[in-house]
C-alpha cells in the first residue's frame, strides 16, 4: 500500500517534514495548476479592490444624490447608480469587505468547529461520542427562525451597537451550525479509522493528537473543502437575510447580499440588471474562484497524487 | 369595515414574512424611480382613471370567463366567521357573505345596508336601527332585530376572545352580564321583529358602526348557544352564513375561496354568478393579473408599476390616495425630546420629500396632517408645511440648548444627541436619508432593524427613541388621533398637552359631522404647532381592473365590497 | 446490533423530551406574543384575552400543561386559524411533501450522474460547465431564479403556471386533477432541484474523485476490467458511502417546507404556515410543528448510524 508506506515513511524521519518544506512543496504544486494561480490571483485582487479601492471613488459612500437616481452605466458612474443615486462601484468595493470577511471568517471557524469535533467524537467513540452526537442531534432540531428571532432580541436588548452584531451572529450560528459537518466528518473519520493505514499508527504508537490532526483530519480534507467553499456562497448570501432581522449589516452599510436584496422586485429585475448584475456577479466569481482554488489545494495535498 | 386594523397587521407580517426571507417585494416596498424624469406632480385628491386602450389585448384565459369574476387575497386563514376570525384576510374574505346593518360609503360617511334607516335620540346616547322590509340570509330565513341582538350579546360573552371590542360602544348593562351579574343586556331593546333599540352610556362618535356591524343568524349561529361557552362556533367557522351578496360555497386550503351569488339577497341577485378570491402573492400579483388569470389586482403606486399596468392595454387602471399615512414615532417622555422645539427641530431637519420621492416617486406626498386626504376632516389651511430646512433646525437646537460638541455631534448637559431608530425592514428609505440629514445638523442616528412583534413590544414599553410605523386603514378620523391624548394607554409617543386631550375628547362627544369637522381642523393645527411624532407621507394605490368588468368602482373604504352586486362582464 | 439499537431508541426519547423543552422555553422568550401583535387592543381587552389564552401564567407551568396534552395526542387549537393544529397541519403537509420529494428523486439522480461525470472528467469542459452552473445557480438568491423561471415559462411563453396548485375554480377530479397538480409542479419542483443539486453534485464529484485515486480502482482497471464495470461497480458504491448522512439529513427536509418557494408560487404548503406561526407567536401551531421535524431529524440521524454501519462493515458499532 503507498499511502500506508509513505506514511510509515514520514514518520520515520518524524522532524524532517517539517512544515515550511511542506508548505513549500504544496506552493510549487500549486503553481502548475493555472486555474487554482488565476484564482488565487483574482481573490488577492478582490480583496485588494475592497479594502482599497475605495479610496480612489470620488463618490462619498453614503451620499444620497436624488437628481441621480437610477442611472444606467455611464462615464462617471461606471456601474450605474441605485434609487438613491449612490455609486454602484463604490458601494460595491465597500460590500466586499464586509461580505468577504464574513464569507471567509464564517467558513473557518464553522469548519474548525464542526470537523474537530466531529473528530473527536468519532475518533474516542463511547461517552465522548454520545454526549457530542446526542447535542448535535439537539441542535438539529432547534428551528432556526425563532432562534434567529430571539437573539435579535436578547443584542438588541443589551444594547450591542448594530456593527458589531453580525460577527457576534456569525460566532453564534458558527456555535450551533457545526452539528451538519460533524456527522460528516465524523461518518468519515470512523471509517478511515479502520483502515490499515492507521493501524500502522496504532503499532508506531502514535499520540491521539498525532492521529487525529496528522493521519484522520487530512484525510477528511477533501470533504471539508467542499463544505468549505458551499459555505462561502451560503455566508455571503445569508447575511442579508439577518438583515432582515436585525442581526446581519445595518444599512446604509452596503453587503453583497443586501445590495442584490435591494432590486427583489420584478420591476428593477427586469428593467434595472445594473442594480444586481454587479453583486451577484461579484459573489458568482468570488465563490468559482474559492472552489477552484479548493480543488488545486487538495490535489496539491494529496499524498495519492504525489509520485 | 371593522377589520381594518387587523388587514392591517397581516399587510406588515405579510411584508415580515416576505422580508424574512429576503424576499420582500411587499407593497410597501417596490419603491422604484422611474427612468424618465418627468416631474408629474402627485395627483390631489382625485382619483385619475387611465382607461383601457386596447380591448383586443385581453388574454384568453380571462375572455373565457362569461359568468365569473377572479379577484386576488392573500393570505385567508379559514375562519369564515365575523368577530372571530384572527387574520385580516379572512376578514375580506367574509364580507361578501356577511352584510352589516351600517357600512361606510366612498366618502367615509354612514350609509345603510340591512338598516333602512336609524334614529339617534337628542341626547346621542340610543340607537334605534329600523330594519327593511323582508331582508333575509341566504337561506331564505328573515333577518330580524333579534339576530342583531343575539350577535352583540354574544360579543359580550366572557368567553369571546376576538377582536371586536365592544365595551368601547358602552352599551348599558353590557359590563353587568359580561361578568355574570345580569341575564341579559339592559340597554338592548328588541322593540318588534324589525326594530332594535340600543342604549349607550357615552357619547361616542364611533358607536354606530360598532353597533351597526355584521349580522349573525341567531337560528344559526346561535341555537347551542350558553352562556361563557362560545367551542361550538368553532365547527361553523368553516360553514358561513350571512346576508351579504354572495354565499360561500367552498374553500380549498391555501389557493382560493369559491362563491356563488346569493339569489336572497336584499338589493337584488348580483349580476355575476361566480365570484373567486384567489390566494395570490404580492411578488406575483402583476404576473397573475397580465396573464389574465385575476380580474382585479391592487397596487402600491410608482410610476413602474403604473406604466407598466398601462401599456397591458386591457386595463382600467384607477390611481388614487389610501386611506392611510406614515409617521416616525417620536419618544415623548425622554428628556431630550419633550422639548416642543427640539421636536420641530427634527421635522425641519428632515428631508421628508426627499423619502417620498425615493419611495413613490411621483405618486406619494409629504404628510402634515395626521389623516388621510381621503377622509371628510382633512382640511390644511393654516398648517405649517415644515419644509426641509437644515438652517432652520440648526437654529431650533441651540435656542433649545444642544450645542456643538466634539466630533461635531450636538451636545447638552455633557450628553451627546444620539437617535436610535427602529424600523421592520433593511430597504426602509428613512435609514439613508435621515442618517445624512441628521448627521448634517449635528446629531447621530443609529438604524436598527427588527421584526414588527419585537417593535410593537418596544413601542409599548416605550423603549426607543424613534420608531416607524404606517397606520392602519382609518376609517374615522379619531382614530389616528386619540392615543395622542394623556393618559391614554395606547399613548406609545408618551405626548401630553392639555388642549389635545380636550379636543380629542370634544371630537367623539359629538356625531355632527360638521361640528367635529372643525374640532377636528383646531386639532390639527395644534399638533402642527407642537408635533408629538413626525409625520412623514400619504401614498397611492394603482388598482387595474380587467377592460372586460364593468360595474367595479373600488373605494377606499370597503375595497371592492360595494361594488360586488353590480360587477358584470362584458360578453 | 439489536442492543445499539436499542439503546439509541431509548436515547431518542430523552432527547425529545429536552428538544421540546428547550423549544418551548425559546418560543416563551421570544419578545411579544399572539396578542402583543393586535396594538388596537385596550390593555384591559389584552388582558382579558392573554388570561383566556393562558398567557399570562408561569412558563414552566404552560410547558407542563402541554407536554400532558400532547402527551395523550392534543396538541390544541391555532391561534389563528382557530382550527386544531393537527387537521390544519394534515391540510398542508403533504402538499409540501409531494413536491419534496419529486425534487429529492431528481436532485439525487441528476446530482450522481453529473456528479461522477464530471469527476471521472476532471477538468474537461463538460466539468467546468457544471460546475460554473452549480456556482451560478448558489449565487443568485432563489427568488431571483423563481422569478427568472415565472418570467420565462409564465408570462413570455405562457406554457406553465405562474403559480397555485390547481387552475382557478377548476373541478377536475381523478386523472385530471393529478395531471392539473403535475403541471403546476413544474416550476416549483425545477427551482428547488436547481436549488439543492449544486451542492450534492459537489459532494459527489469529490467523493468519486477520492475514490478513482485508490489502489483497488487502479488495481481494478490494470487487470482488464472495462472503466464502465471499474466506475460504476466498484468506484461507485464507496463514493457515495459519505452521501448517506446526507440523505438522512433530507428526511426532515421532506416534510418542513420551502419557504421562499411556497410564497412566490403560492404553493399551499407547509413552510407558509411555519412561518406564520412564527410571525403571529401561534405557539401551539409552532410547537406541534417543530416536534413534528425535531422527530424527523433525530430518526434520520439514526438511520444514518445505522445503515452507515450496515452498508461499510468496517465500522463497528460498539
Amino acid at each position: 500500500m503507498e499511502t500506508q508506506s509513505l506514511l510509515v515513511k514520514q514518520q520515520n524521519s518524524k522532524t524532517i517534514v517539517k512544515s515550511p518544506s511542506l508548505w513549500k512543496q504544496t506552493y510549487l504544486r500549486l503553481k502548475k495548476n493555472k486555474m487554482a494561480m488565476v484564482s488565487l490571483f483574482f481573490l488577492m485582487f478582490m480583496f485588494l479592490l475592497s479594502f482599497i479601492g475605495p479610496y480612489f471613488s470620488p463618490y462619498i459612500l453614503d451620499r444620497t444624490d436624488v437628481a441621480n437616481m437610477n442611472q444606467p452605466p455611464s462615464a462617471s458612474h461606471w456601474l450605474g447608480t441605485d434609487n438613491y443615486g449612490r455609486d454602484i462601484l463604490t458601494r460595491l468595493m465597500m460590500a466586499g469587505q464586509i461580505s468577504l470577511t464574513i464569507g471567509i471568517a464564517a467558513m473557518f471557524l464553522s469548519i474548525l468547529i464542526g470537523s474537530l469535533l466531529g473528530a473527536i467524537s468519532g475518533f474516542y467513540r463511547g461517552i465522548v461520542d454520545l454526549v457530542i452526537m446526542r447535542l448535535a442531534d439537539i441542535l438539529m432540531s432547534i428551528p432556526g427562525l425563532p432562534l434567529l428571532l430571539m437573539m435579535g432580541a436578547i443584542l438588541s436588548e443589551w444594547k450591542v451597537p448594530a456593527e458589531y452584531r453580525l460577527y457576534l451572529i456569525m460566532i453564534m450560528l458558527s456555535f450551533v451550525g457545526w452539528p451538519g459537518l460533524a456527522r460528516l466528518v465524523r461518518g468519515q473519520i470512523l471509517s478511515l479509522k479502520e483502515q490499515p493505514f492507521m493501524q500502522a499508527t496504532e503499532v508506531l504508537g502514535l499520540s491521539d493528537r498525532r492521529k487525529i490532526f496528522h493521519h484522520l483530519i487530512p484525510n477528511t480534507v477533501p470533504i471539508l473543502l467542499v463544505v468549505a467553499t458551499l459555505n462561502v456562497a451560503g455566508s455571503i448570501l445569508s447575511e442579508s437575510a439577518l438583515s432582515y432581522l436585525g442581526l446581519g449589516v445595518v444599512p446604509p452599510t452596503p453587503s453583497w447580499g443586501n445590495m442584490m436584496d435591494a432590486a427583489n422586485n420584478f420591476m428593477d429585475f427586469r428593467k434595472r440588471p445594473w442594480l444586481w448584475i454587479p453583486p451577484g456577479t461579484a459573489i458568482f466569481l468570488t465563490v468559482v474562484s474559492i472552489n477552484l482554488l479548493g480543488d488545486g489545494l487538495r490535489d496539491a495535498l494529496d499524498p495519492k497524487l504525489r509520485r | 369595515m371593522k377589520k381594518s386594523f387587523k388587514s392591517f397587521i397581516s399587510i406588515i407580517f405579510l411584508a415580515m414574512i416576505l422580508s424574512a426571507c429576503a424576499l420582500d417585494s411587499s407593497s410597501s416596498k417596490q419603491s422604484a424611480v422611474p427612468e424618465k424624469k418627468v416631474n408629474t406632480p402627485a395627483k390631489d385628491r382625485g382619483v385619475k382613471v387611465f382607461k383601457a386602450a386596447n380591448l383586443s389585448a385581453l388574454p384568453e384565459k380571462a375572455k373565457s370567463r362569461k359568468d365569473l369574476f377572479i379577484a386576488g387575497i392573500s393570505a385567508p386563514g379559514g375562519v369564515f366567521l365575523p368577530y372571530f376570525y384572527e387574520n385580516g384576510w379572512d376578514g375580506n374574505a367574509t364580507d361578501p357573505i356577511f352584510a352589516p346593518l351600517v357600512n361606510l360609503d366612498k366618502e367615509g360617511k354612514p350609509v345603510g345596508i340591512l338598516a333602512d334607516k336609524w334614529n339617534i335620540s337628542s341626547d346621542q346616547l340610543t340607537y334605534t336601527f329600523h330594519l327593511r322590509n323582508g331582508v333575509t340570509f341566504s337561506d331564505g330565513s328573515p333577518v330580524t332585530a333579534d339576530d342583531v341582538a343575539f350577535t352583540l350579546t354574544l360579543l359580550h360573552d366572557p368567553a369571546y376572545e376576538g377582536y371586536q371590542d365592544i365595551s368601547l360602544a358602552a352599551i348599558q348593562g353590557g359590563k353587568e352580564y359580561k361578568e355574570g351579574k345580569a341575564k341579559t343586556i339592559e340597554g338592548i331593546k328588541v322593540k318588534n321583529k324589525q326594530t332594535i333599540e340600543i342604549t349607550t352610556t357615552e357619547v361616542n362618535a364611533k358607536a354606530l358602526l360598532l353597533l351597526g356591524g355584521q349580522v349573525l343568524s341567531k337560528a344559526y349561529y346561535g341555537k347551542d348557544y350558553e352562556y361563557g361557552k362560545l367551542d361550538y362556533l368553532k365547527d361553523l367557522y368553516s360553514k358561513p352564513l350571512g346576508a351579504g351578496p354572495y354565499k360561500f360555497i367552498k374553500y380549498v386550503p391555501g389557493q382560493e375561496i369559491r362563491y356563488e351569488a346569493n339569489e336572497h339577497y336584499y338589493a337584488g341577485k348580483p349580476k355575476t354568478k361566480n365570484l373567486i378570491f384567489k390566494v395570490i402573492d404580492t411578488s406575483t400579483s402583476l404576473q397573475l393579473f397580465e396573464t389574465g388569470e385575476l380580474d382585479y389586482a391592487s397596487f402600491s403606486a410608482d410610476d413602474d408599476t403604473v406604466g407598466q399596468l398601462q401599456s397591458l392595454g386591457f386595463a382600467n387602471v384607477r390611481v388614487g390616495p389610501v386611506n392611510d399615512f406614515g409617521l416616525i414615532y417620536v419618544n415623548n417622555s425622554r428628556p431630550q425630546f419633550k422639548d416642543k422645539k427640539v421636536r420641530q427641530a427634527l421635522i425641519y431637519g428632515l428631508d421628508r420629500q426627499k423619502i417620498v420621492d425615493v419611495k413613490f416617486k411621483s405618486y406619494g406626498e409629504v404628510a402634515n396632517i395626521p389623516v388621510s386626504k381621503v377622509s371628510w376632516a382633512y382640511n390644511d389651511k393654516g398648517i405649517n408645511k415644515y419644509e426641509f430646512n437644515a438652517g432652520k433646525a440648526k437654529e431650533l437646537l441651540d435656542q433649545a440648548g444642544w450645542k456643538a460638541g466634539k466630533d461635531g455631534i450636538r451636545e447638552k448637559d455633557g450628553k451627546p444627541f444620539v437617535i436610535h431608530y427602529l424600523t421592520r425592514t433593511a430597504e426602509d428609505p428613512i435609514i439613508p436619508i435621515a442618517k445624512e440629514n441628521y448627521e448634517d445638523i449635528g446629531i447621530k442616528f443609529e438604524p436598527e432593524i427588527m421584526d414588527f412583534n419585537a417593535l410593537v413590544a418596544k413601542l409599548n414599553k416605550k423603549d426607543y427613541d424613534f420608531a416607524s410605523v404606517s397606520t392602519s386603514q382609518i376609517l374615522d378620523p379619531s382614530d389616528p388621533v386619540e392615543e395622542f391624548a394623556t393618559g391614554n394607554p395606547n399613548n406609545a409617543a408618551g405626548y401630553s398637552n392639555p388642549k389635545v386631550d380636550e379636543l380629542i375628547k370634544k371630537g367623539l362627544n359629538t356625531l355632527d359631522i360638521e361640528k367635529r369637522k372643525e374640532i377636528y381642523h383646531e386639532l390639527y393645527k395644534e399638533l402642527n404647532e407642537d408635533p408629538p411624532v413626525i409625520l412623514v407621507h400619504y401614498r397611492q394605490s394603482a388598482r387595474a381592473i380587467s377592460g372586460q368588468i364593468k360595474g367595479l368602482i373600488p373605494d377606499n373604504y370597503t375595497g371592492i365590497g360595494a361594488s360586488l352586486p353590480n360587477i358584470s362582464i362584458k360578453k | 446490533m439489536k442492543q445499539y439499537v436499542l439503546q439509541r431508541f431509548l436515547q431518542m426519547i430523552v432527547i425529545l423530551f429536552g428538544t421540546s423543552f428547550i423549544i418551548f422555553f425559546l418560543f416563551a422568550i421570544l419578545p411579544g406574543d399572539f396578542i402583543d401583535s393586535n396594538i388596537s387592543l385596550t390593555p384591559q381587552r389584552a388582558q382579558e384575552l392573554k388570561s383566556l389564552y393562558g398567557l399570562d401564567q408561569p412558563i414552566l407551568h404552560r410547558y407542563l400543561n402541554w407536554l400532558g396534552n400532547a402527551l395523550h395526542g392534543d396538541f390544541g387549537y391555532s391561534l389563528k386559524h382557530q382550527e386544531k393544529v393537527l387537521s390544519l397541519l394534515n391540510k398542508y403537509v403533504w402538499n409540501s411533501f409531494f413536491v419534496a420529494i419529486f425534487a429529492l428523486i431528481l436532485t439525487w439522480s441528476i446530482a450522481l450522474l453529473t456528479g461522477v461525470l464530471s469527476a471521472i472528467k476532471q477538468y474537461s469542459w463538460f466539468d467546468g460547465a457544471v460546475t460554473f452552473l452549480v456556482f451560478a445557480a448558489m449565487s443568485f438568491p432563489s427568488f431571483f431564479i423563481s422569478l427568472l423561471f415565472i418570467k420565462w415559462f409564465g408570462v413570455d411563453l405562457q406554457i406553465l403556471p405562474i403559480g397555485g396548485m390547481i387552475e382557478t375554480g377548476s373541478e377536475n377530479t381523478g386523472v385530471s386533477y393529478l395531471l392539473e397538480v403535475g403541471k403546476h409542479m413544474i416550476l416549483p419542483v425545477t427551482i428547488l432541484t436547481l436549488l439543492s443539486v449544486g451542492s450534492l453534485t459537489r459532494y459527489f464529484r469529490t467523493g468519486m474523485l477520492e475514490v478513482i485515486r485508490l489502489d483497488y480502482i487502479r488495481t481494478a482497471r490494470a487487470k482488464g476490467l472495462k472503466e464502465r464495470v471499474v466506475i460504476f461497480k466498484h468506484a461507485l458504491k464507496n463514493a457515495i458511502l459519505p452521501a448517506i448522512t446526507l440523505l438522512a439529513f433530507e428526511l426532515p427536509g421532506l416534510f418542513s417546507g420551502a419557504i421562499i418557494m411556497e410564497q412566490i408560487f403560492n404553493w399551499p404548503g407547509v413552510g407558509r404556515i411555519q412561518l406564520e406561526s412564527v410571525s403571529f407567536r401561534d405557539y401551539p401551531v409552532l410547537m406541534a410543528f417543530t416536534m413534528f421535524l425535531s422527530c424527523l431529524t433525530i430518526i434520520g440521524n439514526f438511520l444514518a448510524d445505522v445503515t452507515y454501519a450496515a452498508v461499510d462493515p468496517r465500522i463497528r458499532l460498539r
